[in-house]
Formats: C-alpha cells, structure tokens, sequence
C-alpha cells in the first residue's frame, strides 16, 4: 500500500484510534479497579463497625439481664448492704464460671458514693478497696440508673455495665458492674466477614506498668514501645505484615478511614480502621481491619482482560469492515477513474466510466466521463488540423 | 527526426518487446511527462525540458534509461 494514499492514511488513523481505545480501555478498567478497591474497603469498614455496633448491642443487653436477675436476689443485697464480703464472694463465685463461659470478663462489686471503691472483684478477689474515678462511675452515682459503655481501664478495653442496687428502702447500697473484654470481639467479627482485626488501645489512656505487667501474666510481648500512641490489645493473626498501622489514633475520623491496599506474596489486601469510643467519648481505642480482596481482585482482572480483548476483537472487526467498506465505496472507484484516465491519455480512448452511484464519487465519474468525451472531441479536431 | 520522437519510438518497442499494456503505459508516461504521446512525431520540435521530463518518465514506468 503507498504511504500516500488515502487508505494508508484511513488505516493509519483507525490503527491510532484501536492503540487509543485500548489505552482508554486498560486506563478506564485501572480506574474501576481502583474504585471497586476503596468501595471494598468502605464497605469492610462499614460492616466491621456495624457487626462491632451489633454485638456491643448483643452484650450490653445480655449483662443488663444478668444485672437484672441478679439485683432481685435478697441474699447478694444483704450481703452487700452488711459489707461483707466474704459472703458476697460465696454467693457469686459459684456463678461466675457459667457467666464467663458467656463471655463476662470482668464482674464487680462498688460501695455507694461518696467512696465508691471496688469492693469485691470476682475475677480478682484478691483485689479490692482501690478506686476506678472512671467517667461511669460518675455517671451512675449521679443518675442512679443503670449506664453503659466502653471503658479503657489501665490495661483492658471493656464493655460494661453498671447499675446501682438498692435496699428495700430504696436507698443505694452499692453498685455491681459486669464487663466483657472487647478484645473477644474480633474473632467473632473475623468468623463472621472474614477479615482480619487488630484492637488498638490509646496509651494516654493505658498505664505502664499495668500494661507490662498484664503482657506478663498473658504471656503476651510488651509492644508498649513499638508506636507512639497505641499498644495492640487483641488481633486474629500473628502476621505483622498485613496488621501494620502506623498512623495516630486520635486523626482516625468517626466513620472510620480506607487506609490503602497492599500486597503480599499472591494476595491482595485493603486496610482500614474506626475509632472506638469510650463512655466519655474519647477515643480511647481504634479497631484495625484488613480485608483480603485477592478473589474479587482477581474476578476484576478476568473482567478487565475479556473487555481488553473484546474492545481489541470488536474494534478490529470495526476497522476491517469500515477500511471494505471505504474501499468498495470510495478507494475501487477512485482507482477506476485514476485507470480510465490513465488509458485514455494512453490513446485508449474505448476507455469509459459509468456512474455507478449518485453519491460524491458517482458524480466525480460522471463528470469524468463528460471530461473524457470533451478530450476526446478536442483531440480529434487538433490530430485533423494538424493534418492539414 | 527529434529526441522526443526517438524517446516515442523506444517507449512502443519496450512496450511490444515485453507484451505490455500500451494505452496504460503510455497513459502513465503522458501523464507524468506532462505531454500526450499521441501528439508526438517525427517532426515534433525538442524542447529540452520537456525532453527531460519524458526521459524520467520512462525511467519510472518502465525502469530504463533513455
């Protein structure tokens, strides 16, 4: 094909116009991998916090009933309200098992204000007299009635319960608390979604020394020195690699944040974390999850691969049937006149062209014909004067 | 006789001698020469331009040297 013609150019632009059709076709589909990988990530963060709300629910109303049933026990009121503690703790300990086995970690016993100390820890007996000052501590002696919410002491983050237990007289004579670790959380989001979690706690709210003296008694590593703000309290893996957060806590927005997507090794992961709240509204923690999306990645890749090929197949096909169709309309034609006009200046004047269409090319050969006719009239007159 | 009619004259015998199209050679010739072969004769004066531009004409077309 000569580089001049017409249809050289024709299939040089077409050949230019597949190479940009596939570019926007790659460019496009990188962009909807993109987007499909942050929606992941939204939505991981979106159900992780509403399971997180789900079974925050769940269990506050289960301690609300065990704090019912439990306030109408006349003997534990007695006990409490004659302060002694021993048969407190051989009234409840009998108990605690099956509560634990439930899930409550933590179960308390406080003197009513204005002390308000621990009176009786069933999951430490040994530990008692000391004061919390915690925000629902306040809360329930100012209200008397019953309050919830998470609460960061020292070194563990829980959900709690707390209700006042009065007498017959109505007057308060202490409260009983029940708690549960929210760090048991995570392994019940992970069965249900799938996703890895991490429960990072705020060291502002942390002690030291309890948290390395708890990391002792866990048998866990003390990570107090790994990051500035936060020390981990829970995670379903031991693969640092997917569970890495380095930012700060208190920067981490109340709907939470896509962090980014990662590799490692064949997999394909998106990070992302939300705040958790303490009964004060401080945010006293923060749960850290990471979805694996190497299927649905890879589903996206296939998608993106068969509309590659597609949009290369159909935009070929589009270009071989437009370039038969230019040149049975217009290049042949051309070429026909071109050949015609050749032959007649050749002296081959039976040469002639019939119209073959009305359109632009049609009338071009009509014009060429009457063109013909006309040259050859005016060379019969020059070829019989110079003959005289 | 004249260059232009020696140029005519070895265009036909190249033309029998390889069986060619005469009305397509000659046409492509006339027309990149810019002078109608029909109107050439014995007797047509030269005119070294126009001389020059038939000789690279039949280079072209039939890839000889006049």
């Amino acid at each position: 094909m000569n580089r001049s013609s017409i249809q050289f150019k024709v299939l040089a632009i077409l050949v230019v116009c597949l190479a940009l059709g596939v570019v926007c076709v790659i460019g496009l589909m990188h962009y909807f991998t993109v987007q499909n990988s942050q929606a992941l990530a939204v939505d991981s963060i979106i159900s992780s916090q509403k399971i997180f709300t789900i079974l925050e629910t769940r269990e506050i109303s289960k301690m609300t009933a065990v704090s019912d049933a439990l306030i109408m026990n006349p003997e534990i009121r007695d006990a409490l309200a004659a302060k002694d503690r021993t048969r407190l703790l051989s009234l409840t300990a009998p108990l605690f098992p099956q509560l634990k086995s439930e899930g409550i970690t933590n179960w308390m016993f406080h003197t009513p204000e204005p002390d308000m100390a621990v009176f009786l820890r069933l999951h430490s007996p040994a530990k008692f007299g000391d004061h919390l000052n915690r925000s629902l501590d306040k809360e329930v002696a100012q209200t008397h009635a019953i309050v919830t919410g998470n609460e960061l002491a020292r070194a563990g983050f829980a959900e709690r319960v707390l209700r006042p237990i009065s007498d017959a007289q109505g007057k308060v004579i202490g409260y009983v608390e029940f708690g549960e670790e929210l760090g048991q959380f995570i392994q019940t989001m992970k069965n249900q979604t799938g996703n890895d979690y991490e429960l990072l706690l705020n060291k502002k709210f942390v002690d030291r020394q309890f948290w390395a003296d708890s990391s002792t008694n866990l048998k866990r590593r003390d990570d107090w020195d790994d990051n500035s703000n936060f020390v981990v309290a829970a995670r379903t893996t031991s693969n640092d690699k997917i569970l890495r957060f380095t930012g700060d806590l208190a920067a981490v927005p109340e709907q939470g944040m896509v962090l980014e997507q990662f590799h490692d090794g064949d997999s394909i992961f998106v990070r992302g974390i939300f705040p958790i709240r303490d009964a004060a509204g401080n945010t006293a923690g923060a749960m850290f999850i990471v979805r694996n999306i190497s299927d649905v990645y890879a589903t996206m890749r296939r998608t993106q691969n068969i509309l590659l090929v597609a949009t290369v197949v159909s935009l070929s096909l589009g270009i071989l049937f437009l370039l038969t169709l230019l040149n049975r309309i217009v290049f042949r034609r051309l070429q026909h006149i071109i050949k015609v006009a050749t032959r007649v200046v050749g002296g081959d004047f039976e040469s002639r062209i019939k119209a073959s269409s009305d359109d632009e090319v049609g009338k071009l050969e009509e014009l060429f014909e009457q063109f013909r006719q006309i040259f050859i009239s005016i060379l019969g007159q020059v070829t019989e004067m110079q003959g005289k | 006789m004249s260059q232009l009619y020696e140029l005519k004259v070895l265009i036909e015998e190249k033309i029998k001698a390889n069986h060619l199209d005469a009305a397509e050679i000659k046409g492509q010739i006339g027309l990149k020469s810019g002078r109608l072969l029909a109107f050439i004769n014995a007797n047509t004066p030269d005119d070294p331009a126009v001389v020059a531009k038939l000789r690279q004409a039949i280079k072209d077309v039939l890839k000889v040297s006049a």
